[in-house]
């Protein structure tokens, strides 16, 4: 008599495993956009300037359903890696870059700034070998970027496309090749941006109306009363780096 | 047993070869008679055409063509220049013509960056190999007894590249070299399939390089 080596639980343990491999291989392909992206090489824009990501924006995946079973569908997450070249890019462009605490909006506590970039995907789209019959990988994006004062009042707005390819090659994967077409579309949002920000006519106009260096009057027009800021908490007052000296001062004024 | 060895593996790689015809055209102008000193090239490939993109490997294969014959040269690798002067040198904002030199120039951080990496040629090269004329059919199939794989397949391979050589101190157009290269590509199986495979990019990379080789060496 021979004893089964394997129990019942097991057995449905690994029909379970084989059950949901067989279903991950279903699901859409995902790509978790990835690259390291340059300092941009110019004589910074002498502005304080501010920026501001959106949940949206910072959490930016495209989804695309599969058209037929032979075309599996795609998540392109752009989120994590958007977020790393425009940092890099904004603080090589400007003299200083801040990271706002909140959305700008009369009321909103923040630190204060020549203005505040806020940067959108409206839209992408990305093709691929199957899709199209050429050798190419390409990803296509639309941005819309808002400029607004520290309390949101609107300096300018404008939209601005940005585009990567990638050929196909040798042992490249489908997921390895969108990355590569993805990250060549933010170098290329970059670049469209480093060159044509101050060109942009709103942002000329506005640049034109300041004198360099100063807080502009817009952004000083602030609301007497500022609003409870979530990210804001009060701060004991520290003298000489001593948490107890704030208290030795009120002290010393009740004694006086 | 390296003279044993020698032999067949010289038959293998001939017969496994097949055959490339290429032509070269060349037309330069003010070459370095000695040379360019401790100047240095950056071989660069156009990327702006819809359709394809020169291929980062061609480029590589160029500039390794180059310095490994005359190790004086120093080839500037072509992602790194990219980096080093990002934005200026991506598909959208790269310069088209030699004219569009002063116009990076007058920027100081850029003038500065190319003085420190003392490029004295860019070469800009534009152009692709490209599959044509597939043919045949070939069948695999895997069995408890083994696998194996019967029928024949071939394909025709085509390089096009012209390479046009910038010299930035006369900010101007000093050469034109220009390469095609076509060969046919052959896989019998029986059992196993055999690639004869022609390598046309290989030769394309190996015409341009001797081409550009002439241009800047002093020892060619």
């Amino acid at each position: 008599m021979s004893r089964s080596m394997t129990s019942a639980p097991e057995w449905r343990l690994l029909g379970m495993t084989v059950l949901l491999a067989l279903l991950a291989g279903c699901g859409p392909t995902t790509v978790k956009v990835q690259g390291s992206f340059p300092e941009p090489l110019m004589e910074p824009v002498p502005l304080t300037l501010g920026v501001w990501y959106t949940k949206d924006f910072a959490n930016h995946e495209f989804f695309d359903e599969a058209k037929s079973r032979s075309e599996s569908g795609w998540v392109v997450n752009t989120g994590e890696a958007q977020v790393a070249m425009w940092d890099t890019l904004l603080a090589g462009m400007f003299s200083r870059l801040v990271h706002m605490k909140g959305k700008p909006a009369p009321g909103q506590m923040n630190q204060v700034v020549n203005a505040v970039l806020i940067p959108h995907v409206d839209e992408l789209q990305y093709a691929i070998p199957q899709h199209t019959n050429v050798k190419v990988y390409e990803i296509w994006m639309r941005y819309r970027f808002e400029l607004v004062t520290n309390a949101g009042k609107p300096i300018a707005e404008w939209t601005m496309p940005a585009y990567g390819k990638t050929p196909t090659a040798f042992l490249r994967s489908d997921e390895a090749a969108v990355n590569l077409a993805a990250v060549m579309a933010l170098r290329d949002a970059g670049a469209n941006f480093a060159t044509s920000f101050t060109r942009v006519p709103a942002v000329a106009e506005w640049l034109d109306g300041r004198q360099v260096g100063k807080v502009p009057a817009v952004a000083r027009d602030m609301p007497a009363e500022v609003g409870a800021d979530s990210d804001t908490v009060a701060v004991p007052v520290i003298v000489n780096g001593d948490p107890s000296a704030g208290q030795a001062v009120e002290e010393i004024k009740e004694v006086e | 047993m390296k003279t044993t060895l020698f032999g067949p593996l010289l038959l293998i790689t001939l017969l496994t070869t097949g055959c490339v015809t290429s032509t070269v055209d060349e037309m330069v102008f003010n070459e370095p008679t000695a040379g360019i000193g401790d100047a240095s090239v950056v071989i660069l490939g156009r990327r702006h055409a819809s359709d394809y993109e020169t291929e980062p490997d061609f480029i590589e294969c160029v500039g390794d063509h180059i310095s490994s014959r005359d190790k004086s040269i120093s080839i500037i690798d072509e992602i790194d220049f990219v980096n080093a002067l990002y934005p200026w040198f991506e598909p959208r904002t790269a310069p088209l013509h030699p004219g569009d030199i002063d116009r990076l120039l007058a920027q100081e951080p850029v003038a500065q960056r190319l003085r420190e990496l003392k490029t004295e040629y860019m070469i800009w090269i534009d152009g692709v190999t490209v599959r044509s004329d597939s043919a045949g059919s070939m069948t695999c199939g895997i069995g408890p007894g083994g696998a194996g794989c019967f029928g024949f397949g071939t394909w025709n391979n085509d390089s096009n590249y012209e390479a046009v050589i910038w010299d930035f101190t006369d900010r101007a157009e000093v050469g034109r070299v220009n390469t095609s290269a076509s060969g046919q590509s052959y896989m019998p199986a029986v059992v196993i399939p055999i690639p004869i495979i022609a390598p046309v990019q290989g030769t394309a990379c190996d015409g341009i390089g001797d081409q550009l080789l002439e241009f800047l060496s002093s020892e060619y």
